[in-house]
């Protein structure tokens, strides 16, 4: 036998190598090899979950929803004026604390009547889908503090990204694809520690695919230089009478023969995955719905459609990065250009998930790592602000046509039914049918979770 | 009383906390086979449990082991005809010896370090700033190791080198280098809050020296008690206080900023302060245009020669303080005062006394490194046994605490420890120990139904065949087709010292052909080929890597361009042979043996398909890289 561990992390015990060395010679080796990755077997969920599959359209840099989704009639009126009550003991920019009233207007709208901005025409017309978290908040006022906190649970050390967690609790559905796939992510303000496993085993890492267009996101080394299969296929022969020959000198190995089984489960890749991202086959009036057509929204429509297509077949966990909402000044401007960009993609996303009848198996977030102060920096802009603030959801049994929680009468702080991001990330968990406290791994001397020692799950969310 | 003996009044073990014994040799029933004294334990075992140990491996096999564990690559063809044509009797430990001598060695073995002392060139988490020359932090690891400085030294000089007396400049200097230990972990840097900052940082340096010398998690008392192992709440605070003694960081407001040593010499030290001067009035829009070009000429003059300045990122004293504890490890709260100390449960009783000047890293370094402490010998020697077996006499080699493994040999780990501290804390005389030992010399190939019972090799009755990690993967492909640049040390990229790094060039970067560890590191990324054959990742302490399969990395051998650069690089090399000897000569090239004649036929029949030969052996050299015989090491 080599040496090779198993998910702990620690040498396979001896019952899980005799029944591996039962397996038989050659023929299982593909199947030995979905053995030693757990994350290629679906694992049952622990308990009955409403969603299969998350997609997270991630806002980096803190988008103001205090103007998008968050209207307060006292901010307009009393504009201009100090802010009311205490200020932050801790806030990223120190500032005269005056109150500045959103440059839009918002409305109620469908049946639910949620108000939603005049900047986001698509997402108001979906809103009776959608269930808007209004009283959000979280630790740390900075990007990276804040964007770790989101993603893994903390803001102090390096923790496994809750793709990582989610996939480590179900498994993937498609041997052939990661089970954990970020499109386009942001190198900065926590980079890979946004989609790293940390301490969980390395194939609970989110697949990093850059690129701004459709063309450039591609997973590593997933493109063979000789262009010709056929080739390939012969180098991989050749290469298994090698293999085949050094292991059978050597008696049974799981290890060898899960190597095997490698190649053959890359060359697969290697064929599933540009077929997935290969967006042309899709009919143009779905290519509208994203906006994947023109621009401004053709770059990030790609992207949400692209982001279905892997979720469609079976990725777990799909992240999407639409950035760089940061707007301390120029908000007017910059907040009406990326809403511009990413509105009718949010939008067209879930309508389309919904048609084909995948909204109910697969949970829709979208957010930032915190929302902006109803305060004014400068005359244009707003600072961050954990303290209070909207995030929404849709499908995966997320009750619809919902606002849940409140912030204050400016819309500073959490005020009513507050949910920090490790009740968030509880109720998550419940909905792909995972208790939190359970989901747990041994490391440095205890076991860790998502949710660490907080979390509540926020049952009424659930439908 | 010793913390050894309140575990075990609490029913617990506690061995890890026990003084290090000598213990006597067992008997052994087969008194031929032991080399080595440490040959007798775990003799003495294998026949206990009514098993032989493995055959002797064959010297092919032995010189490639060899060149492996010692150096990160394989030997030459050369290098394998010359061991076997040596048939003295000491052609093994002559071996030995020459890998020893090899700066080769340092770069494996510092490389094993660097994963302890989760190594990066950059800061990662929220900020990605660009670590100031920490890269000389690298370069100090891998000569410690290539001069085989002893060991108890080698922890001083991370923990406390700036506090130890210097007879000149250049002592200073490499005792200075060392303090990049403490200052390369990842940090918060954009905190808005600099108390807090602090604290976390303090966190992070004692959880990594904790794991690092010590095998124990300190980081959990800084909330509560640790329930498992001996550190309280107070003693935690007592170590907290050496820490927040000592500066890290220049600048704790956003976004932060490092401290460094400035060791450049004097005289240059005015002249770069003389340059900065010429400068500073060149630049003044006053200044008129024919000075400025009389200026530019004296900068130049005086910058010609002028060495770089040198510049050590690493600790330096703060006034000192003692801390209170905090409650629930919140800064918020706080508790009773601890002056600063070393857990009394530590050092079974004795009070190690901080001064008043000084933060107290220096006592704290001299007690972690003192022989009577029984942790640090012990953790180390099994974190020499890990990396030349693969699998720990403490199968958790960054957790001695009651979480952790017990020993499979517990006398086995004491006897080594023992030797350690007798000679002196050398390492490179445990390679000697360990490598000229039966036990490693054996085959992988066990006798009887052995495997089937010992499927974990916990008897050490056969060698454990394991893959290379992912710098010996990629190192040995460019060495194998004539690429690898040997030169050592120094930085591959211009970095702004505390400005973000920029990541574009990285990909690139990993295409130059010097050894992997001369790589930058960057914690907020990564190389894709490093990562997905399981590299340290360096934002923890790491002794213990993992080894896994996956389909990512039968696509980097498939596909990535290293890969086909290399096999197109050694192609050529094959057609400079006559071609009757092609396929003979790639096979030993690459898997340093004979080819077979099976291997030879089939290659001919895989050639066949290509018209262009260069693409044909380009083609086979690619399978070669890609297979089990090139990856694993028996």
């Amino acid at each position: 036998m080599s040496l090779c561990q198993n998910r702990e992390g620690l040498p396979m015990n001896r019952r899980e190598m005799l029944q591996r060395s039962g397996a038989g010679f050659g023929a299982l080796a593909l199947q030995a090899m979905m053995a030693r990755n757990a994350s290629a077997i679906p694992k049952a969920p622990p308990l009955l979950g409403s969603a299969k599959r998350v997609i997270f359209l991630f806002m980096h840099g803190g988008p103001s929803t205090v103007d998008l989704f968050d209207p307060k009639p006292l901010l307009a009126r009393d504009t201009g004026k100090p802010f009311p009550f205490q200020a932050p003991r801790i806030v990223s920019h120190q500032s005269k604390n005056l109150l500045l009233k959103s440059p839009w207007n918002c409305q109620k709208h469908g049946e639910s009547g949620s108000e939603v901005c005049e900047l986001l025409p698509h997402i108001a017309s979906i809103v009776d889908d959608l269930c808007f978290v209004r009283s959000m908040h979280c630790s740390n006022s900075r990007h990276g503090g804040a964007l770790l906190e989101l993603h893994t649970g903390s803001d102090t050390f390096t923790r496994p990204s809750m793709g990582s967690w989610i996939n480590y609790g179900l498994g993937t559905e498609n041997e052939n694809l990661p089970g954990f796939i970020t499109i386009n992510p942001s190198g900065s303000h926590g980079g890979a520690g946004a989609w790293s496993s940390a301490f969980l085993p390395a194939r609970y890492s989110g697949t990093r695919i850059g690129g701004k267009t459709a063309a450039e996101m591609k997973v590593p080394f997933i493109d063979n230089p000789l262009r010709d299969r056929a080739k390939q296929r012969r180098e991989i022969d050749f290469l298994n009478s090698f293999n085949r020959e050094y292991a059978s000198l050597r008696g049974y190995d799981s290890e060898l023969e899960s190597r095997i089984a490698s190649f053959e489960l890359a060359f697969k890749m290697q064929m599933e995955i540009p077929g997935v991202q290969d967006l042309s086959g899709e009919p143009e009036h779905i290519k509208k719905l994203y906006g994947a057509d023109v621009d401004p929204t053709k770059s990030f429509g790609e992207q949400c459609l692209t982001a279905r297509r892997f979720s469609e077949a079976g990725v777990r966990f799909v992240q999407v990065t639409h950035r760089y909402w940061d707007s301390h000044g120029n908000l007017k401007k910059d907040h009406e250009r990326l809403s511009a960009e990413m509105d009718k993609p949010v939008a067209g996303l879930i309508s389309d998930l919904k048609q084909r009848g995948l909204l109910d198996e697969t949970l829709v977030l979208w957010g930032g790592e915190f929302g902006r102060t109803p305060t004014a920096q400068g005359s244009d802009g707003r600072d961050h602000n954990p303290h209070g603030f909207t995030m929404f959801m849709a499908g995966g049994g997320i009750k619809p046509g919902t606002v849940y929680g409140t912030t204050d009468d400016y819309g500073y702080y959490a005020q009513e039914n507050p949910v920090h991001f490790h009740d968030l990330h509880a109720t998550i968990l419940h909905m792909m049918g995972i208790n939190h406290t359970d989901l747990t791994y041994p490391y440095a001397g205890r076991d860790f979770r998502l949710t660490d020692v907080e979390g509540k799950i926020i049952t009424d969310l659930l439908a | 009383m010793g913390f050894a003996s309140l575990l075990m009044e609490a029913g617990q073990d506690g061995w890890a906390y026990r003084e290090v014994s000598d213990p006597e040799l067992p008997e052994v029933r087969q008194t031929e086979w032991a080399r080595e004294d440490l040959d007798y334990f775990v003799q003495a075992r294998i026949e206990q449990e009514g098993f032989e140990p493995a055959k002797e491996a064959s010297k092919r096999l032995l010189v490639r082991r060899a060149y492996f564990d010692l150096h990160g690559l394989p030997p030459s063809a050369e290098q394998v005809e010359a061991f076997l044509s040596d048939q003295s009797d000491k052609a093994w430990e002559n071996l030995i010896e020459s890998l020893l001598a090899s700066p080769r060695y340092g770069e494996r073995w510092g490389r094993h370090w660097l994963d302890v002392a989760r190594y990066s060139d950059s800061n990662g988490m929220d900020e990605d700033i660009a670590h100031p020359s920490a890269w000389r932090y690298r370069d100090y690891v891998i000569e410690s190791f290539n001069n085989d400085k002893p060991f108890n030294q080698f922890i001083i000089e991370q923990l406390a080198g700036d506090l130890l007396p210097a007879e000149n400049l250049t002592q200073q200097r490499a005792q200075t280098l060392g303090l990049g230990f403490l200052s390369v972990g990842p940090k918060m840097l954009a905190c808005d809050d600099p108390d807090k900052m602090r604290r976390d940082i303090v966190d992070e340096q004692m959880d990594t020296m904790g794991r690092a010398f010590l095998g124990m998690t300190i980081g959990c008392a800084r909330c509560h008690d640790h329930k498992i192992d001996p550190i309280s709440i107070e003693d935690y605070y007592g170590l907290a206080g050496v820490f927040m003694s000592t500066k890290t960081l220049t600048k704790y407001s956003v976004v932060a900023e490092f401290h460094e040593h400035d060791l450049t010499e004097k005289k240059h030290r005015e002249m770069w302060a003389e340059v900065a001067r010429l400068e500073e009035s060149k630049n003044r829009k006053e200044t008129p245009e024919d000075e400025k070009g009389r200026l530019v000429g004296e900068i130049s003059r005086l910058k010609k020669d002028l060495p770089a300045p040198f510049k050590v990122m690493g600790v330096t004293e703060y006034p000192t303080q003692d801390v209170r504890v905090h409650l629930k490890g919140d800064y918020l709260t706080l508790g009773d005062l601890v002056p600063r100390g070393v857990p009394s449960a530590w050092t079974g009783g004795e009070k190690i006394e901080m001064p008043a000047e000084q933060s107290g890293r220096l006592e704290l370094a001299r007690w972690i490194s003192s022989a009577k402490n029984p942790l640090t010998p012990r953790v180390i020697v099994n974190r020499l046994w890990r990396w030349h077996f693969g699998r720990g006499i403490v199968a958790t080699p960054d957790n001695f605490g009651g979480l952790g493994e017990e020993p499979s040999h517990p006398k086995l780990l004491d006897h080594l420890a023992s030797l350690f501290i007798n000679s002196g804390w050398s390492v490179k005389s445990m390679h000697r120990v360990l490598m000229n030992s039966a036990t490693y010399r054996q085959s992988a190939s066990a006798a009887g139904d052995i495997v089937e019972k010992d499927p974990e090799n916990q008897l050490l009755a056969r060698w454990q065949r394991r893959r290379v990690e992912s710098e010996v993967i990629r190192d040995s492909i460019l060495f194998k087709s004539g690429r690898l640049n040997f030169e050592m040390g120094g930085s591959l990229v211009e970095v702004r010292p505390n400005k973000y790094i920029d990541r574009a060039p990285l990909q690139k970067q990993a295409q130059i052909p010097r050894r992997t560890v001369y790589l930058p590191v960057y914690r907020s990324t990564g190389y894709d080929d490093q990562k997905v054959f399981d590299a340290a990742d360096p934002t923890a302490p790491d002794g213990n890597r993992r080894c896994s399969t996956v389909a990512g990395q039968a696509l980097f051998l498939m596909n990535s361009e290293l890969i086909h650069e290399s096999s197109d690089h050694l192609a050529s090399l094959v057609l400079e042979h006559p071609e009757s000897e092609r396929g003979e000569w790639l096979i030993r090239r690459v898997l340093d043996r004979e080819a077979t004649q099976d291997e030879l036929l089939k290659g001919q029949e895989f050639l066949s398909e290509y018209p262009d030969r260069q693409e044909g052996w380009a083609a086979f050299a690619r399978v070669l890289f890609a297979s089990h015989e090139f990856m694993y090491v028996e």
